[in-house]
């Protein structure tokens, strides 16, 4: 039996950037297929490739054995394949109906609304898909939205259904939901490729797995007789690295006094409910849970960037609840925030300037508000030495430098002022294993010096390898806190997803 | 236009969308580019004209005559180009904060509005006394409309670019009113309603001898305009807040965390930037003028938008694309009278320069480099 | 100061009048910005249709080639826009603002050219009224409906307002982003050009440089104010032109002593507009992705 789609030493490069270098994927009918690897191992090219958004460079593409030229979505969908997009590749203010019918309406001319809407309901009873369809789509929760995607997809015909990341924005029900249609698509003879980095999907639901590592193949593996390990050092490439020894935290001094806190989304839905922490000098608390539970928005309330609603946050006794971003800054806390391009960095500036971001109005930099250009230079320098910025130079175009040079740029500027409150979000993502080790270093120095440092991660094994005691955010609440030793990743695992007995054990 | 935050299923595009406007990131240093698109519509301006039966060459040469001839069509030049160095700052500053100053036009206007009022209503004064009350005049009342649109922006979220087009048409009418009908109204030999002459005092005196060029009218006001430009380049690199600015327009999020206001600096920028263009206004009044009239400026503030993208929103950059916007602005007029071209041949060639800097990726296409795509890692990710 | 000056028979008939140009450029305002490409060189496509309308009237004699010359011209101004916008993703804001200067040095330089300073010839024919208002005036009302259906009753219409919502997404179900905003950008050219034909060839039978006076401006107001909606934007158009039409109705009109300023009437679409999108009269929100370049992937 020929496979149903066969893909042969793909290649793709982004100018310098080689993203898939001969990349081959094997996908048989009516499989659920794992697409596995760490950030940037080239899952999404590989997928966007096959769907025609990008063209690739080298290599080939059979559908049911027969060569297939893909040259754009259009194609893909002619051809029977369709994409679940991460970010939802839908027209917000449209219904669920006008967005499933979109681009294939079959009605002639007009509109006909009446019978579109019939053949979603049709669709909707066949796979066992609830949503209204005549909701508009940016009234629905992220979950909703998901199976409107999936509901296009199936519109068109498709039998060869890909899903990127489609967990990361689920909550644990909702992924559960989302695994019961994945079966059921399966039942009724579609073929589904999972792309994902989460382990615990791939058993719950694939039958294969490929693996991927930097642009290349890692391997290819049969679900039912496979292990997490197995899996896990094909994804990194070694084995997981031994949590490293560390003395045990100083001082019990509160640093950090978080009570009863509330926020809002963006969106104005309630993004945090009664957090409650503390965090101590010398001490790093780990944030654990899945992205978007809201760990963003905690982050932002402390920093004085998102006003709470309710609550009460204290840093060294003082009470810090309505503080803007600069008094915050003041009292001696930094912030290495989770969007290090857009947040973190000026990309247009140089290091130098980038290095004084926040400290542009006050000595050393600058008397009576004018700057001076030879201190800020002379400083950028030192600093980008001392942080191993390479190129070591203070004039370089920070957007020209690599994600983790960039990092260490922002770590650079906010860690040298010797600060008692470190907040910390996604420090490590996209980054390489070097640049990851310096940063858990650099992080674990500032601990031993007495800082007191929030860590924020969706990664675990970040989360295991530099906390002293670990909370577990799941719907805006902290579910759970546990000392480091206690948390095992199964329980943390559990917690994150929503089993909040799993704490009191 | 677009407003608000996008929400979770919006469009995602990785970062701001491409623009000219943010010069320091997306043009490479050096004069090449603004040069080519100089070039670039020269030429087209010379097929232009040579399509409706005229010959090129003998209307540049005119046109460069024009403005160049004598030393008299320099000081014109000169003349010309100070109101379009401080529109051009005023749009200039705005752009490096991120924002799309098309009020310079309307700022301008109202600059020159209380400068006159004040000129006029004060006239006895003696000059040291009237000049900086008219000078602060026109500033202030610049800067005060200028600041209608920031402030919108700031508290409200406003996109500048509709507001500050609407601004400008609000002004148009009001002076109408203020000079037809209005408390500024007095009779004028102009053929047009103007307000009252302003007084000695407030009048920039021409800085030439009538011995070393004849009639010149090049006044004072080239003196301010150097000011400015010092001004606008120790503002912007050598102050703190100058640095803030240039943060929020090239990094607003990363600004915000840092502890800098984006809203505010955007309210200030504005005012900053009406200032400049309030200035100008002033400038016109009392070097050129020495009162307000209906149709007072010829399109200053809509020329600055070209002035500052071809000088790149730097100092230098400004002045140079001031001087030839000055020249075309002066040797248009001689060139219609001495060599019977319409003297909007000018415009086409302005509209040109302004289309050939929109259309960047021919620019540099020409200018031999490749453009400068999305990162690579941004578009794996 | 009477009632008639306000709300008379020939105010009202001056409301539809003036109403009608800006109600074309709005329409085009509309559905250009609704595919998500801002084109303030309506007031441009506006000028060139005026001027080529007139030209084309005059050569010809005939009032039927100068209209549908006059929508070429505007339609063809556009196209410049549409390249730059779609094609090389420049700054819509500049090119427009270029095409607008362009539009007018050009019509001035050509009407410099061919008619020096004399002006327009005077005998060009007219358009056909009815009820005493031009036809265009008709044709622009009909025009209101027949949007409408267009954006919310067609499948084109629906393509058109998911491009510029999110045209990525748009882009994935194998709709074309750039076919789909060139069409859009040209409707609108064509729809201000035919706004142009209108206040040339019938209402001032002449050519006059800049005559357009910011009328395409106006209709990008009525845009605003009108929430993108073609329905919106004739009620903006009709406000507007009251507006305009009171100011000339109460000309030299007193209350007790003083005299009615009646310019002040001419700020009242650009206050409105302001009011409107600072949310003080009802929020409006432009299309997500209005304005905003967009770059295939991968290409």
């Amino acid at each position: 039996m020929t496979a149903l789609l066969e893909m042969q030493g793909i290649r793709k490069r982004f100018g310098e950037l080689v993203a898939l270098d001969g990349v081959d994927l094997s996908v048989e009918e009516r499989d659920v297929h794992a697409l596995l690897g760490e950030n940037g191992a080239g899952k999404s090219t590989l997928m966007n490739v096959l769907y025609g958004l990008y063209a690739p460079d080298g290599g080939r593409i059979l559908l049911r054995g027969e060569d297939a030229r893909i040259g754009g979505p259009r194609d893909a969908i002619a051809r029977g394949i369709g994409m679940i997009h991460q970010h939802f590749m839908l027209i917000p203010p449209l219904t669920v109906t006008e967005n499933v019918v979109l681009g294939d309406e079959r009605t002639g001319a007009l509109l006909d609304r009446r019978v579109i809407r019939e053949r979603v309901r049709e669709l909707q009873s066949r796979f066992g898909i609830e949503v209204d369809p005549d909701a508009r789509v940016e009234d629905l929760p992220l979950g909703l939205q998901q199976r409107v995607e999936i509901l296009k997809v199936l519109y068109r015909g498709s039998d060869l259904l890909v899903f990127d990341e489609p967990t990361a924005v689920l909550t644990p029900q909702e992924v559960d939901e989302l695994f019961a249609i994945v079966r059921t698509l399966r039942e009724q003879g579609k073929t589904v490729i999972l792309i994902t980095h989460k382990l615990r999907e791939v058993f719950a639901v694939t039958d294969r797995i490929t693996v991927l590592r930097l642009g290349r193949n890692a391997g290819s593996l049969v679900t039912s007789a496979t292990t997490a390990g197995e899996i896990a050092r094909l994804m990194v490439g070694r084995e997981l690295r031994e949590l490293r020894p560390r003395a045990t935290a100083g001082s019990r001094d509160v640093v950090l006094e978080v009570t009863g806190l509330g926020a809002l989304s963006d969106r104005g839905t309630p993004a945090l409910l009664d957090v409650g922490l503390t965090v101590h000098a010398g001490e790093v608390l780990g944030i654990a849970g899945i992205g978007g539970n809201g760990q963003s928005e905690l982050a932002e309330c402390i920093m004085g960037l998102r006003r709470p609603t309710a609550g009460d946050m204290r840093i060294g006794g003082a009470d810090v609840s309505r503080d803007g971003p600069r008094r915050t800054r003041a009292g001696g806390v930094c912030y290495v925030p989770e969007d290090r391009r857009r947040e973190g960095l000026v990309l247009a500036f140089t290091v130098a300037d980038n290095l004084i971001l926040g400290k542009q109005a006050g000595p050393p930099y600058a008397t009576f508000g004018v700057l001076d250009p030879q201190v800020i230079e002379r400083e950028g320098a030192l600093l980008a030495r001392e942080f191993d910025v390479r190129p070591p130079n203070p004039l370089a175009i920070a957007g020209n430098l690599s994600g983790g040079n960039q990092q260490k740029v922002v770590l650079g500027r906010e860690l040298s002022s010797s600060p008692r409150l470190i907040v910390v979000s996604q420090p490590s993502r996209g980054l390489d294993i070097a640049a990851t080790e310096y940063v858990h270093d650099r992080l674990l120095e500032q601990r031993a010096r007495g800082a007191a440092i929030l860590l924020i991660s969706s990664e675990l094994d970040e989360i295991r390898a530099l906390s002293d005691r670990i909370a577990v955010m799941y719907e805006g609440r902290i579910v759970a806190t546990l000392p480091a030793a206690e948390a095992t990743e199964e329980r943390l695992g559990l917690l994150m997803a929503g089993h909040e007995s799993a704490g009191a054990a | 236009m677009s407003g608000g935050a996008p929400t979770a299923t919006g469009p995602g595009p990785g970062g701001p969308a491409p623009s000219v406007r943010q010069p320091a990131m997306q043009w490479a240093t050096g004069p090449a580019v603004p040069v080519i698109s100089v070039i670039v519509a020269l030429l087209l301006g010379a097929v232009f004209v040579a399509a409706t039966g005229n010959d090129p060459i003998a209307a540049y040469a005119a046109l460069a005559r024009g403005a160049f001839g004598t030393p008299y069509d320099i000081t014109e030049t000169l003349v010309s180009a100070i109101p379009l160095v401080l529109t051009g700052l005023s749009v200039a500053v705005a752009f490096r904060t991120g924002l799309f100053n098309i009020g310079a036009e309307g700022q301008l206007l109202v600059g020159a509005l209380a400068a006159g009022a004040v000129g006029a209503r004060f006239a006895e004064l003696p000059g040291p006394l009237l000049m900086p009350l008219v000078i602060l005049a026109g500033i202030l009342a610049g800067a005060g409309y200028g600041a209608i649109a920031g402030v919108l922006k700031a508290a409200r979220g406003v996109n500048e670019v509709i507001t500050t087009i609407m601004l400008n048409y609000i002004v148009v009418f009001v002076m109408h009113w203020l000079l037809q009908s209005g408390p500024m109204t007095a009779p004028s030999a102009l053929g047009t309603p103007a307000s009252a002459r302003i007084g000695d005092g407030a009048i920039l005196p021409v800085i030439l001898p009538n011995e070393l060029v004849p009639l010149s009218r090049l006044h004072a006001g080239i003196l301010l305009a150097a000011l400015a430009v010092a001004v606008f380049w120790f503002l912007l690199w050598r102050t703190s807040l100058g640095y803030e600015l240039r943060a929020v327009g090239l990094g607003a999020r990363a600004a915000a965390q840092a502890g800098i206001d984006p809203a505010r600096r955007m309210a200030l920028v504005m005012a900053i930037a009406g200032a400049f263009a309030g200035l100008a206004g002033m400038i016109q009044v009392s070097g050129v003028f020495q009162r307000v009239f209906d149709g007072f400026s010829s399109g200053y503030g809509f020329d600055a938008i070209a002035v500052a993208l071809l000088g790149k929103n730097s100092p230098l950059g400004i002045v140079a694309a001031a001087l030839l916007f000055g020249a075309f602005a002066h040797g248009g007029a001689i060139m219609q009278s001495n060599a019977g071209i319409s003297s909007h041949l000018v415009s086409i060639i302005q509209a040109l320069v302004l289309f050939v800097i929109a259309a960047e990726a021919i620019v540099r296409g020409i200018a031999g480099r490749s453009r400068r795509g999305r990162k690579p890692v941004e578009a794996i990710a | 100061m009477t009632v008639d000056m306000v709300i008379g028979a020939s105010v009202l008939a001056a409301t539809l009048r003036l109403a009608a140009p800006i109600l074309l450029a709005a329409l085009g305002g509309v559905i250009s910005e609704r595919a998500g490409v801002v084109n303030i060189a309506l007031e441009g496509s506006m000028l060139v249709g005026a001027f080529v309308g007139i030209v084309a009237a005059e050569q010809t004699d005939s009032i039927v080639i100068g209209v549908a010359a006059a929508i070429i011209a505007g339609t063809l101004l556009a196209g410049i826009h549409a390249i730059a916008a779609i094609h090389w993703r420049s700054d819509q804001i500049v090119s427009g603002m270029a095409l607008n200067i362009l539009a007018l040095g050009l019509t001035s330089y050509l009407n410099f050219q061919l008619y020096g300073t004399t002006g327009t010839p005077a005998d060009v024919p007219d358009l056909p009224t009815v009820a005493d208002q031009s036809i265009l005036v008709w044709v622009s009302l009909a025009l209101v409906p027949l949007t409408h259906l267009f954006l919310f009753g067609t499948v084109s219409g629906l393509r058109l307002r998911a491009v510029g919502e999110h045209p990525r997404a748009a882009e994935t179900v194998g709709i074309g982003v750039r076919r789909v905003r060139y069409a859009a950008v040209l409707a609108s050219g064509a729809l201000a050009g035919l706004g142009g034909a209108y206040l040339s060839l019938s209402v001032a039978h002449s050519f006059t440089d800049g005559m357009t006076a910011g009328r395409g401006f106006i209709g990008l107001a009525a845009v605003i104010f009108g929430k993108w909606s073609p329905i919106g934007a004739l009620v903006a158009a009709l406000l507007f032109g009251y507006g305009n039409a009171l100011s000339t109705s109460l000309q030299g009109a007193t209350i007790g002593d003083t005299r009615v300023p009646v310019q002040l009437l001419g700020t009242l679409p650009y206050l409105l507009t302001i009011l409107a999108v600072a949310g003080f009269v009802g929020r409006s929100r432009p299309p997500a992705a209005d304005g905003v370049p967009y770059e295939k992937e991968g290409h």
